[in-house]
């Protein structure tokens, strides 16, 4: 009989749950060396596809293929491993041991997130990401300036009231206390706003009105500043095509994460929790 | 059947990913190369760019060993200002973002114990390595025992004891080179220029005897050039085999790298010696090569402070910052420092030896810039007091006594949390963000070092100076009419004048004072140092008082982590003349110390946020002047005729 898969809820569709399912069972098949272990079983088989390839683990680390006494030493030391592995899981060791425990949930962590690792997106998937999170790309805001620096408030406020009526419009760069910052800024992206005057300057003046009028005086790290700021642009976003390397970066990391939780929660959804009050 | 079917599952798989990731690689040519004509450039260099030098990350043998697993993507978007969140599970991010950022994972071993940590257990017996299995074993035991297992190979590999399987270079040249090309091209893919550089680089990690002789190697170029060779391993090689490999890279590539020597006060000496390393005198040729590969000391980290020592500079009552637990031994003690080795330890000394050597054979081998960086082995690049995630993952801030903790590699007496410092920043005065222009400032070394706190300080040094520029375009009077920091000037049997200018972080502290650090070798051959107190805050009401000036005062507050700004200046400016100069003396170099008021370290912040009772000798290192070095400018005499 064929299933009706139409019928099927629509995250069995979902590519990553095919990706996971296969992805477990493959965990599960290469989990022990490629051998499917079953703890009740007590046969052990060293095909000679396993002798191969514990052949190939020490000349990949020796440099050279091991000698019929070294390969009898390696299959010895595989059986005592297999024999202690087996009765370890007959034991149920692997579930109390907090660092297997977390190892393993970080492998599924990891098979979600290989894929998103790995994949090579579309210049359309990204300009669909670039356009949904401009304010990542955006933060270009650029400030054109002027002000004059009093390390006393008292000072700035003397200054302000000159600057405003119109006594002394022309010569601001006279009037303030020596600092060596630049008096008038053209154009400043943020960042170098941040870098030069502070955090506590950049928020004053992100609170001010664009204008002709000289206005505050605001607070910086330095004193007090007499501010006219004529343009605060909200930085056009930046043109796709110069940014794309940075897109393809935060598409990448911010995929890798939603695979990871949309991978968890269609997991977890399968699951009853109880949490004892 | 199904068993060779799975196989060739899992290897086509490995395939597909190794082939994607390749893919990977393809980003612009700007972001690519060196950076040169990409950005608008200013005519004079006219602001620091601010960096770190030396981060680690899950690439480097030691900090996955200690915890991390953090790699050199989270890296770099953290040192661009993005959150991150921290291998012990706390969000981080930096209050101000990088410019730059040179991650210098260690070449021996590049990715081994990651490697040895994701191995299969019998790949790892197979080796037949008894001590290994029993590293590989404590790594995945617990947290504790993977860090002790990490203090066991720091131990070996000091003193050269490391098992063969670690140390093969031809074994592991197919890993390294994997991880190599790898990380040059997620550098690339970070790398903006006018934004933020990504500079390739690595750690090379020589250590004699457990004398710390280590370099970061920072390379000018893109993953094309640099893709081309593979980090040089420090054990069991000489600093000289470092500045061939360097020499020919650039041969080879037309690249350039340049290595930064740090953590001299764990040298027991040998950092900079009178003579060669093998006791030979020092020749010319050795002096030339050193001094041409590396332009630029760090001179403050995670691990201590090497300006200089209160021991080598009596005189100097603020010498000694971050001295403390790092002056008795080597880096894994297991040597003790004596006094007759400090003077090879410390960058100050070091510089008078440059000058006495110079005397001697022509060429100075010590006329190195200085910048601070963090060391940090968690991908986190922090120099913040109030944002500190410890030297390593082991402690990191979940680990909440690690301020009183003991915190040796490999030994158990000595060093404690408390003695480590919150890890400095390098600034560089550059034209622009980009490889080429922050790599030509360290190499002409317009660099200078802080101990986290970024302040703007100016250098110039010339002969006409006066009070007067100030008032015009000082900057371009400065280059114009003198050289910057990093700079030589020849003497013209006159008294040089330096325009100075400190300006205080400005989401910081307040300044204390500005001093300048002269060195010189005086008529009768004798090499001299001494320290002037330039310009402080409120000079009209701190007058000197037996020739000192008097303590700028504290205001922080021990039980809350505080201070405030009402004691030293924003700015301190001065034009300074050498008031000791005379024409018969033979040469000398000037540098300039700029002190903060007292703040809180980190480890008040710590015992304020984790309710922790510092011991007492914590309790009085738990305040600080923080500070910063500029590189020097160099007085000499004029070449002889027919020179």
């Amino acid at each position: 009989m064929i299933p009706d898969t139409s019928r099927w809820p629509a995250w069995t569709k979902e590519p990553l749950i095919h990706f996971l399912i296969l992805g477990a069972v493959l965990y599960a098949l290469f989990a022990w060396r490629g051998e499917p272990v079953d703890p009740a079983s007590r046969s052990i088989e060293v095909t000679r596809e396993d002798q191969a390839q514990l052949s190939l683990g020490f000349e990949r680390i020796m440099g050279r293929a091991p000698t019929d006494a070294e390969l009898d030493r390696q299959v010895d030391k595989y059986i005592r491993e297999e024999v202690l592995y087996r009765e370890a899981l007959r034991l149920g060791l692997d579930g109390n041991d907090a660092v297997v425990r977390r190892r393993m949930a970080k492998k599924m962590d990891m098979l979600a997130a290989a894929q998103a690792e790995t994949a090579q997106p579309t210049d359309e998937a990204l300009k669909e990401w670039f356009e949904a999170h401009p304010e990542r790309f955006g933060d270009k805001s650029r400030y054109t300036l002027d002000h004059v620096f009093k390390s006393e408030i008292d000072g700035a406020k003397a200054a302000l009231r000159a600057l405003n009526d119109g006594s002394s419009r022309d010569d601001f760069r006279k009037l303030g206390d020596p600092i060596s910052l630049p008096q008038s800024l053209s154009e400043m992206p943020r960042k170098e706003v941040l870098d030069r005057f502070g955090e506590r300057f950049l928020a004053e003046i992100d609170a001010l009105e664009p204008g002709d009028e000289w206005q505050g005086p605001i607070a910086s790290g330095f004193g007090w500043h007499a501010v006219r700021l004529t343009a605060r642009d909200a930085g056009e976003v930046p043109a796709y095509e110069t940014v794309r390397q940075r897109v393809e970066n935060d598409w990448r990391n911010a995929t890798i994460e939603e695979r990871k939780e949309r991978g968890f929660e269609i997991l977890r959804d399968a699951y009853t929790v109880e949490i004892a009050e | 059947m199904r068993n060779v079917l799975a196989k060739g599952a899992k290897w086509a798989l490995i395939g597909a990913a190794a082939s994607a990731m390749a893919a990977c690689s393809d980003v612009s040519e700007e972001q690519a190369g060196n950076g040169e004509n990409t950005v608008e450039l200013a005519e004079f260099p006219d602001r620091p760019y601010w960096g770190d030098t030396h981060l680690h990350t899950d690439n480097s043998v030691d900090a996955f060993g200690f915890g991390v697993r953090l790699g050199p993507e989270d890296a770099l978007k953290y040192a661009r200002g993005e959150e991150v969140t921290a291998t012990t599970g706390a969000q981080s991010k930096l209050a101000r973002p990088l410019d730059f950022l040179v991650i210098a994972d260690h070449s021996d071993g590049l990715g081994a114990t990651r490697r040895l940590y994701d191995a299969p257990r019998l790949g790892v017996q197979a080796m037949g390595d008894e001590t290994m299995l029993r590293w590989y074993d404590m790594m995945h035991e617990s947290p504790e025992q993977s860090q002790r297992a990490v203090g066991e190979i720091i131990s070996r590999a000091a003193v050269g004891q490391l098992p063969d399987a670690m140390t093969d270079r031809a074994a592991n040249e197919e890993a390294t080179r994997t991880i190599w090309e790898a990380h040059l091209d997620t550098l690339d893919r970070y790398n903006e220029p006018g934004v933020f550089t990504a500079f390739g680089g690595f750690e090379y990690t020589l250590m004699p005897q457990g004398n710390n002789l280590h370099r970061v190697v920072m390379f000018r170029d893109g993953a094309e050039k640099t893709k081309q060779v593979l980090p040089y391993p420090g054990l069991s090689t000489s600093t000289e085999g470092l500045w061939d490999y360097m020499a020919a890279y650039e041969e080879s590539t037309g690249g350039e790298a340049l290595a930064i020597p740090h953590n001299s006060n764990l040298s027991n000496g040998l950092m900079f010696e009178l003579t060669k390393p093998d006791g030979g005198p020092m020749t010319a040729e050795y002096a030339r090569k050193r001094a041409r590969y590396e332009p630029v000391v760090e001179a403050t980290q995670i691990k201590g402070d090497s300006e200089t020592h209160p021991f080598l500079s009596p005189n100097d009552e603020m010498a000694g910052f971050g001295v403390k637990g790092w002056d008795f031994g080597n880096l894994p003690l297991n040597l003790p420092t004596t006094d007759a080795m400090q003077a090879g330890n410390y960058i100050r000394s070091a510089l008078k030896r440059g000058l006495t050597l110079e005397e001697q054979i022509g060429v100075n081998p010590y006329a190195f810039g200085m910048i601070g960086s963090t060391d940090s082995h968690t991908a986190l690049a922090t120099g913040d007091e109030d944002n500190f995630w410890g030297k390593h993952t082991g402690n990191e801030q979940a680990i909440e006594d690690r301020a009183i903790v003991a915190q040796n590699l490999g030994t158990r007496t000595g060093r404690f949390g408390w003695h480590y410092l919150a890890g400095g920043y390098a600034a560089a005065w550059a034209r622009g963000n980009t490889r080429a222009e922050i790599f030509d400032a360290f190499k002409r070394r317009e660099v200078y070092a802080t101990t986290g706190p970024r302040m703007t300080v100016r250098l110039f040094a010339g002969f006409d100076f006066s009070e007067e520029d100030w008032d015009g375009d000082w900057v371009r009077r400065g280059y114009t009419n003198g050289v910057p920091m990093g700079g030589e000037l020849i003497d013209k049997d006159t008294a040089p004048t330096f325009l100075i200018s400190a300006l205080k972080d400005p989401d910081g502290a307040n300044l204390d004072r500005v001093q300048v650090v002269k060195g010189w070798v005086d008529a009768f051959g004798n090499v001299r140092e001494k320290v002037y107190d330039v310009v402080w805050s409120d000079m009209e009401t701190r007058a000197l008082s037996g020739g000192k000036v008097p303590a700028v005062g504290d205001t922080v507050n021990r039980l809350d982590a505080t201070y405030t700004n009402d004691i030293g200046a924003a700015e301190l400016r001065a034009v300074w003349t050498d008031p000791d100069y005379l024409i018969a003396d033979k040469r000398a170099f000037y540098y300039v110390r700029v002190l903060e008021i007292p703040t809180p370290r980190w480890t008040l912040f710590d015992a304020v946020r984790f309710g922790i009772t510092l011991s007492d000798e914590a309790m009085a290192d738990a305040v600080a002047q923080e500070r910063a070095y500029s590189s020097p400018v160099w007085l000499k005499p004029a070449p002889a005729e027919g020179e």
